[in-house]
């Protein structure tokens, strides 16, 4: 952070969400003040005022007021839905990715970040984004519980082993921020932290062709199912194949086996490779076998990335989201694999 | 302390025995079934602890002193924060007030000989000595490094550090609390003197009632929730880490239903204390009697519905966030609703500011900042940001330290003449409410805008942008210690040279006064019947002012 | 505030009668986890039943071993709170786990 003062008051703002929490966080000032200056001047007053006169005096008995506890019960509760109300509505964003963020995956492991990008580039540490684009952090851990948190972006998620959990921003400003692992994981916590670098536009597409790309997550996500796992055997989406079509599946609702329904988002997708036989689609054996051991989890986010690839509808929405990107980088996710 | 041995003539004329003076071997109080005593034994071993604590405190902060993890390797650090939390929470916060003031005064306050189990109530004692023991020696074979929370799949599978003892030892120590709790609804309902009805008891038995309720209705899923963390860590079972099938939110569902009400067992017999202080110290009947009781019973049943206030970025479902926010968005009404009695109750009053009335007025300072900042972190957008960084521990050290911790003490001060029968040093007393109001306010006001500049706690090394609120939070803390120190001296020195304490010192009208300093093991000389309401000042009180007039007369003529 | 232990209690054949039922339930709760309730009826009905049986043979603990059922109306009020507070802790956790979006409990 670039703050200069001796006493440093405030943090950075660099992200669209920002501002919001900063006047929440405002009106909440002013909140406590317009509560604490009757009540500490009222103490001080009385105390000076009603100071003791005559030893064990015994001052006028008075009866409580049902109109006063009504008002002083009335006036905090409507306050404290105003409060409600408008750490909700910052809630609801901050927790509700856009269709159109840029993917980026995080995994969590005691005491670094493992970051890639969707064009395959790898960092430890340190995350660059560009500026004024949407972007999508899905996380996991291969451990303990870690939390990725921004305080310049004014938000955090924590990150579960087992799951995915997600994080978004906008960044509005660049510069070099402070990264932190906000959820205690053990010895190194304090270590576990790193920088996020906001950059523009052009200079983030120089850092990406600067930076040699390995495969991006769906190419390393085709290679495992196709060859490595030889998922494609079963789910090869014709009509005898004995696993679930997986074209298109991606952000529908799936029938499963005794009725239920259930969305095919990134967890189910992941529970499915690792727990095959919880829920299975219908019509279909649950004679899967578990891929839980066999696969790390930068694989795992190779596989999701790959499977949510072959939906078009999800890709499509990808690829109106990176106008800017430079031809080579474009991910295959934007070429819908199926017809 | 020998002289302490009679308070005067019982009422058949013969000396009367205190209960300090009836018996001095180790066996009569070991054996004793005298809740004064036991609440004694408590007061030395809950100090202990809390020494401990502060040990830990202190280091905590000198090691943030500087950025970097200098003056403790993280893993020392990890253990130090991890210690101070265990000890402070289990084995100071939860059972100071109920298990010393409230075993103390509790009979004593509804005209009861003792509590309805007494046999209970020393067991509970030895339980919690057995927790602490088997604590203590988690804490020197080498210490848990695990946070206070326990969280899993890090306490399970990764640390390496004496989880199952320390865990074993918070397991035994909540059976003490359920006891105590159980004890104290019983002895409520059944041991009340005649005229001693709901209404006429003091807000202090309100809030111990309010407190019992959430002892017993909780400390039994805290205790199954270690064992199954035991159960994990012994035998694999998956229940909390993913890699074996458990899932590691479930553990902090389980764990917050029962510590999200536990703050609400450390704080509430603290308002029940300060409501005790400012009605007695403005001689004034409390402003709102039942909306202060009913309010105490509220919290306790609605605290129970914002755990998951604790859980903002856990993972847990957004739906699950909004409603745990607004839960907790309710609970601030009967705090508020406390905060403005207590005003009203000076206004009108003839307030005197011995140290009980100075850590009451503190209290409402502190515990305004520290229910204000509960807003912040409840405003689950707010949250967001503020999770996990020092604003969170500051919150709730203004809560507990703040609020509890202070009303302790200013309970301490106020029931002292009555438990040992001496007085204490008014000047030093007033010398030491002061520095820890200001020692705590420099120590924690600095670390609400280091949370809000983004310092994560439980961090052995910060940015060095921080340092100069660190700076100022690590002397605030020297100033607070220093604070707190003092009156375990002048406490001690009030055993040895205190001014003889009157029966009732402060002229107030609640039934522990109406009995001798110390009291008798039986309480009373003759069972009380009670025919004036609460907080009686009045003609009606029985109180003889006119002779507490003459007698302070006379000993400001002998000065 | 009386408890009357020594009206109406039930004797040994009582005692033994309510142990009879618990041990029915337990070899109940076995042979019932080998129908497939699940895909007769719908998906946790097997849970839901052996929850049944459970709950059926606690509250006969409660109520006889326990002496709830001889006792003041205040006691049963405190049993039956305590269970509501049990419901308070499940109906708060699964309000979390059943909003998750996907069904699988973040496994």
């Amino acid at each position: 952070m670039q703050n200069t003062s001796w006493i440093p008051m405030f943090p950075e703002a660099a992200s669209t969400f920002a501002w919001q929490v900063d006047v929440l966080y405002f009106y909440l000032i002013a909140v406590s003040v317009a509560f604490s200056i009757p009540i500490v001047v009222a103490i001080f007053a009385f105390g000076i005022k009603y100071r003791e006169r005559e030893k064990f005096a015994t001052p006028e008995e008075m009866h409580g007021s049902m109109v006063l506890e009504v008002t002083w019960s009335i006036i905090p509760f409507i306050v404290s839905m105003t409060i409600f109300l408008g750490g909700a509505i910052i809630y609801f964003q901050q927790y509700t990715p856009p269709d159109d963020a840029m993917q980026i995956y995080v995994v969590g492991k005691q005491w670094m970040w493992k970051i890639q990008h969707e064009t395959g580039q790898r960092e430890i540490n340190e995350l660059h984004v560009p500026v004024g684009r949407r972007v999508k952090l899905t996380m996991t851990t291969e451990d303990v519980l870690h939390n990725f948190d921004i305080p310049a972006f004014r938000t955090k998620a924590d990150v579960v082993p087992g799951r995915y959990t997600y994080l978004w921003f906008e960044a509005t400003k660049p510069g070099k921020y402070h990264l932190y692992c906000a959820e205690y994981c053990g010895l190194n916590h304090s270590g576990m932290i790193g920088s996020v670098i906001v950059m523009e536009q052009r200079d983030f597409d120089n850092w990406l062709s600067g930076n040699v790309s390995g495969q991006t997550p769906v190419e390393a996500g085709k290679d495992l199912f196709e060859n490595k796992l030889g998922c494609a055997s079963c789910h090869s989406g014709g009509q005898a194949a004995r696993g679930a079509k997986l074209e298109g599946i991606f952000n529908t609702q799936v029938a499963l086996v005794g009725g239920e329904k259930v969305l095919a988002d990134d967890n189910y997708i992941r529970n499915s490779i690792l727990n095959p036989a919880a829920q299975v689609v219908e019509g279909y054996q649950p004679i899967m076998p578990t891929f839980k051991g066999q696969v790390t989890e930068e694989q795992l986010n190779s596989l999701v990335a790959y499977i949510k690839s072959l939906s078009p509808n999800a890709a499509a929405a990808a690829t109106a989201a990176k106008p800017a990107m430079a031809a080579p980088a474009t991910p295959a996710a934007a070429k819908p694999a199926s017809k | 302390m020998n002289s302490e041995a009679t308070t005067g003539n019982g009422a058949d004329g013969t000396p009367r025995v205190s209960y300090i003076g009836n018996g001095s071997t180790l066996r009569s109080w070991l054996l004793t079934k005298d809740h004064k005593r036991i609440a004694l034994m408590y007061l030395i071993s809950v100090s202990v602890f809390f020494m401990m604590g502060g040990l830990y405190a202190a280091a905590i902060r000198l090691e943030l002193l500087t950025p970097a993890s200098d003056l403790l390797e993280t893993a020392t650090y990890n253990k130090v924060f991890t210690q101070h939390g265990v000890l402070m929470i289990f084995f100071f916060l939860i059972p100071s007030i109920p298990a010393i003031l409230g075993n103390f005064l509790l009979p004593l306050m509804i005209g009861a000989k003792d509590l309805a189990l007494p046999r209970i109530n020393l067991l509970s004692l030895y339980i919690y000595w057995l927790g602490g023991a088997l604590t203590l020696i988690g804490l020197m074979q080498g210490g848990v490094d695990t946070g206070w929370t326990f969280y899993t799949p890090y306490s399970t599978t990764f640390s390496n550090s004496y989880v199952m003892l320390v865990g074993l030892g918070i397991f035994i120590n909540g059976f003490s609390s359920i006891l105590t709790g159980l004890n104290f609804i019983v002895t409520i309902h059944t041991m009340r003197a005649p005229g001693m009805t709901w209404f006429r008891m003091p807000l202090f038995v309100w809030a111990h009632y309010a407190t019992s309720l959430v002892m017993i209705l909780g400390t039994p899923v805290v205790a199954i929730t270690v064992l199954l963390l035991a159960i994990e860590r012994a035998a694999h079972v998956g229940i909390f880490d993913p890699a074996i099938g458990g899932d590691p939110i479930l553990f902090q569902h389980l764990f917050w239903f029962y510590s999200h009400p536990a703050v609400y067992i450390m704080i509430l017999p603290g308002m029940g204390v300060i409501s005790e202080l400012i009605s007695n110290f403005s001689r004034k009947k409390i402003f709102g009697y039942e909306f202060i009781a009913f309010s105490s019973i509220a919290i306790a049943v609605f605290g129970f519905l914002v755990w998951g206030h604790h859980m903002f970025v856990s993972g847990q479902s957004i739906y699950a966030g909004l409603v745990f926010s607004f839960l907790t968005m309710v609970v601030a009404v009967p705090s508020a609703i406390k905060m403005f009695n207590w005003t009203a109750t000076m206004f009108k009053g003839s307030i005197t500011f011995d140290t009980p009335m100075l850590y009451a007025m503190g209290f409402m300072g502190l515990f305004l900042i520290g229910g204000l900042t509960g807003l912040f972190l409840g405003s689950v957008g707010l949250t967001v940001h503020l999770t996990d960084t020092y604003f969170v521990v500051a919150h709730f050290h203004y809560v507990m330290v703040g609020g509890q911790v202070i009303a302790y003490l200013g309970g301490i001060h106020y029931w002292w003449p009555k438990m040992t029968g001496r007085m204490y040093s008014e000047f030093w007393g007033k010398i030491s409410a002061m520095l820890v109001f200001i020692g705590f306010n420099l120590t924690f006001f600095p670390q609400f805008i280091l949370g809000y500049l983004g310092m994560p706690r439980r961090y052995a090394a910060y940015p060095e942008e921080l340092q100069v609120l660190n700076i100022f939070s690590t002397a605030g803390a020297s100033v607070l210690g220093v604070g707190l120190v003092m009156p375990v001296v002048y406490l001690t020195m009030s055993l040895i040279n205190g001014k003889k304490a009157e029966d009732n010192p402060w002229m107030h009208p609640g039934l522990e006064w109406r009995t001798s300093s110390p009291p008798p093991t039986e309480n009373f000389d003759t069972p009380p019947v009670v025919t004036w309401e609460a907080y009686e000042f009045g003609e009606d009180s029985g109180l003889d002012i006119e002779g507490a007039r003459r007698r302070h007369q006379e000993s400001v003529v002998n000065a | 505030m009386s408890d009357n232990h020594n009206e109406g209690h039930i004797g040994y054949p009582g005692y033994i009668g309510v142990f009879a039922v618990l041990v029915v339930g337990t070899i109940f709760t076995y042979f019932s986890s080998f129908w497939d309730l699940d895909g007769m009826f719908f998906p946790g009905a097997n849970t839901l039943l052996a929850l049944l049986i459970a709950f059926t043979k606690m509250t006969f603990v409660i109520l006889f071993f326990m002496h709830v059922y001889w006792n003041s109306k205040l006691i049963k009020l405190s049993a039956v709170a305590s269970f509501f507070w049990l419901a308070i802790m499940f109906a708060y956790t699964m309000q979390d786990y059943l909003t998750r979006g996907s069904g699988v409990f973040g496994q």
